[in-house]
């Protein structure tokens, strides 16, 4: 449902993503790897509509979507998490989950209501009263991905949420990951975190420099020369994924 | 209930107090608490529920003063009409300024604003033909509701107390609807608020016309009131400030707040003004100093402001009292 047609974003004369091309198919989790700096976030801000593409489309559900203001493709159905979490922090967790849903709910009371269960489903029911500013990182993570669920996406954009967790909590992102691919939710994870990577994606793209430099099942990305050379290292082959 | 203890309260006693009190000095007093705390209410609708501080809102007050005054002495309409007549230029002017937030943040939105009060100074003091220019428009006293003359200030306090209870509602209902909760993540983190499916750029333009046409309303009511309107005062940075000022102390964001603010700062700068104003030791402008280090402290030590602090305060008690 998600197709990006050779999209190009560039800063000045750096070129930040370079005609990359791929399809997210819906009941996938797609992986994007690759090293810092090599376009991957970027290319998160331009399916997300933060920054309009300079060349190529991005298309939702066959739909040209390049041009359109961020809110308006949340309300299509696609929503994103930010790398460095943007809590709303003087507002109380289930605030912060609750002006998610209300971008499908006309009422309050309604939102209200489809927080708590997001909150719940998210784990994060003792927390619900507390300040966001307050959390912390692994928790804010959390918050990040209950906000975003709230809009009812159909394809979720998580943004290295695993980064910074302690075990523990990197078990329940992977567990919630895993629960919300059986309920039918379409995923994009952009994460330097490859043992995670493994075992959740489908498929995986590899960036370097801006450009797709590979993608395939993670099996065969493990192995790729050029994946290996530009990111993993040899020492990740020889001890397997 | 709970939540508009403080409401009835100051309401409350505002609409007692004349039935006891008939000293002209008082209820002057308290119309000009009244009608600040509304005008620091309407700031606060940008200034604290969409998180667009501007210190410029003098404009919005200055339009509306001018279109019920000029449209009374050039047109001899209604001062209601002109009061519709200024809410409607405001409007225009909040969805201009409300644009450049757009672009501008923080500090230089706020500079932005306060341009755009000087730029109408300039106009109305400049423009004789149509303003009388410096000199400023006197407003004709014509006896009646439907041309708001109103002899006694009885009847004008209860006319400001409406403005500033319709105020307090409007904030309340930017407390608690979807809007509201809404316009609240834009103004926390604009980005996230985006990416959940919110329209900022509309919400924050939309606050800030709304805070804007307010404004207007309440400079058509003070014009009424006052009965002259000079340029210096009603676009005056000092205006703007006290507009703001009222709100910072008292608590951006609170819909009490604006109204506690004005019972301080206005009580306070007229007690100053009785005390000092022979002109004994060159005292006469001591309440601007003190206005000063009262924000410095405010700011400093109590951010959240009056209500702020003294709800969480309360808050806490009544947590400490259960468990």
């Amino acid at each position: 449902m998600l197709e990006l047609d050779a999209v190009t974003k560039r800063f000045g004369g750096l070129t930040a993503v370079g005609e990359v091309s791929f399809r997210a198919t819906p009941g996938e989790i797609l992986g994007i790897i690759g090293p810092n700096g090599a376009g991957k976030t970027t290319l998160f801000n331009v399916i997300s509509g933060f920054y309009p593409p300079d060349d190529g489309r991005v298309l939702l559900d066959g739909r040209d979507v390049s041009k359109l203001p961020a809110h308006q493709i949340c309300a299509l159905g696609l929503c994103r998490t930010f790398q460095l979490v943007k809590p709303f922090g003087n507002l109380s967790v289930e605030d912060n989950v609750m002006i998610g849903a209300l971008t499908r709910l006309p009422s309050v009371a309604a939102a209200r209501e489809e927080a708590r269960r997001v909150i719940a489903l998210c784990r994060l029911e003792a927390l619900a009263g507390t300040a966001a500013r307050s959390l912390p990182i692994g928790l804010r993570k959390r918050l990040e991905v209950a906000r975003a669920l709230a809009t009812k996406p159909r394809l979720l954009l998580l943004d290295e949420v695993m980064a910074g967790l302690n075990a523990t909590e990197l078990r329940e992102m992977i567990t919630l990951i895993r629960t919300l691919h059986a309920e039918g939710l379409g995923l994009i994870i952009i994460e330097h975190i490859m043992a995670a990577m493994m075992r959740l994606a489908h498929r995986i793209v590899v960036l370097h420099h801006g450009e797709k430099i590979a993608e395939g099942p993670p099996e065969s990305i493990a192995r790729d020369p050029r994946v290996v050379d530009a990111y993993l290292g040899e020492e990740f082959v020889l001890a397997g994924p | 209930m709970r939540r508009h203890a403080l409401a009835a309260f100051v309401f409350g006693a505002s609409a007692a107090a004349p039935l006891a009190i008939r000293d002209g000095f008082f209820l002057d007093s308290l119309i000009l608490i009244l009608m600040w705390g509304a005008v620091s209410g309407a700031w606060n609708v940008a200034g604290g529920y969409a998180g667009q501080v501007s210190l410029g809102h003098s404009a919005f007050f200055g339009i509306g003063a001018y279109s019920a005054a000029l449209m009374a002495t050039r047109w001899n309409a209604s001062p209601w009409l002109g009061m519709l007549v200024g809410a409607v230029v405001a409007t225009g002017a909040g969805l201009i300024i409300g644009y450049l937030s757009n672009r501008l943040k923080g500090p230089y939105f706020a500079l932005a604003t306060i341009a755009f009060s000087q730029v109408l100074l300039i106009v109305a003091s400049r423009w004789r033909g149509f303003t009388a220019g410096s000199e400023g428009v006197p407003v004709p006293f014509r006896p009646g509701f439907w041309t708001l003359g109103f002899a006694s200030k009885v009847s004008w306090v209860y006319l400001i107390l409406c403005l500033a209870l319709a105020v307090y509602l409007v904030q309340v209902y930017l407390e608690r609807s979807r809007i509201g909760y809404r316009l609240a993540g834009v103004r926390e983190d604009e980005d996230a608020a985006e990416a959940l499916g919110i329209p900022s750029r509309r919400l924050k333009v939309m606050a800030v016309a709304a805070s804007a046409a307010l404004t207007s309303v309440c400079g058509s009511l003070w014009a009424q009131y006052v009965g002259f309107v000079d340029p210096f005062y009603v676009f005056s940075v000092d205006l703007s400030i006290r507009f703001s000022l009222n709100a910072i102390i008292g608590g951006v964001g609170t819909a009490m707040g604006p109204f506690i603010g004005s019972i301080l700062i206005t009580s306070l700068e007229t007690f100053l003004r009785a005390s000092f104003s022979d002109v004994r030791g060159g005292l006469v402008g001591i309440y601007l100093i003190i206005y000063g280090c009262l924000l410095i402290v405010v700011v400093r030590f109590i951010p959240q402001g009056l209500v702020g602090w003294f709800g969480q305060r309360f808050r806490a008690m009544r947590l400490h009292a259960r468990a």
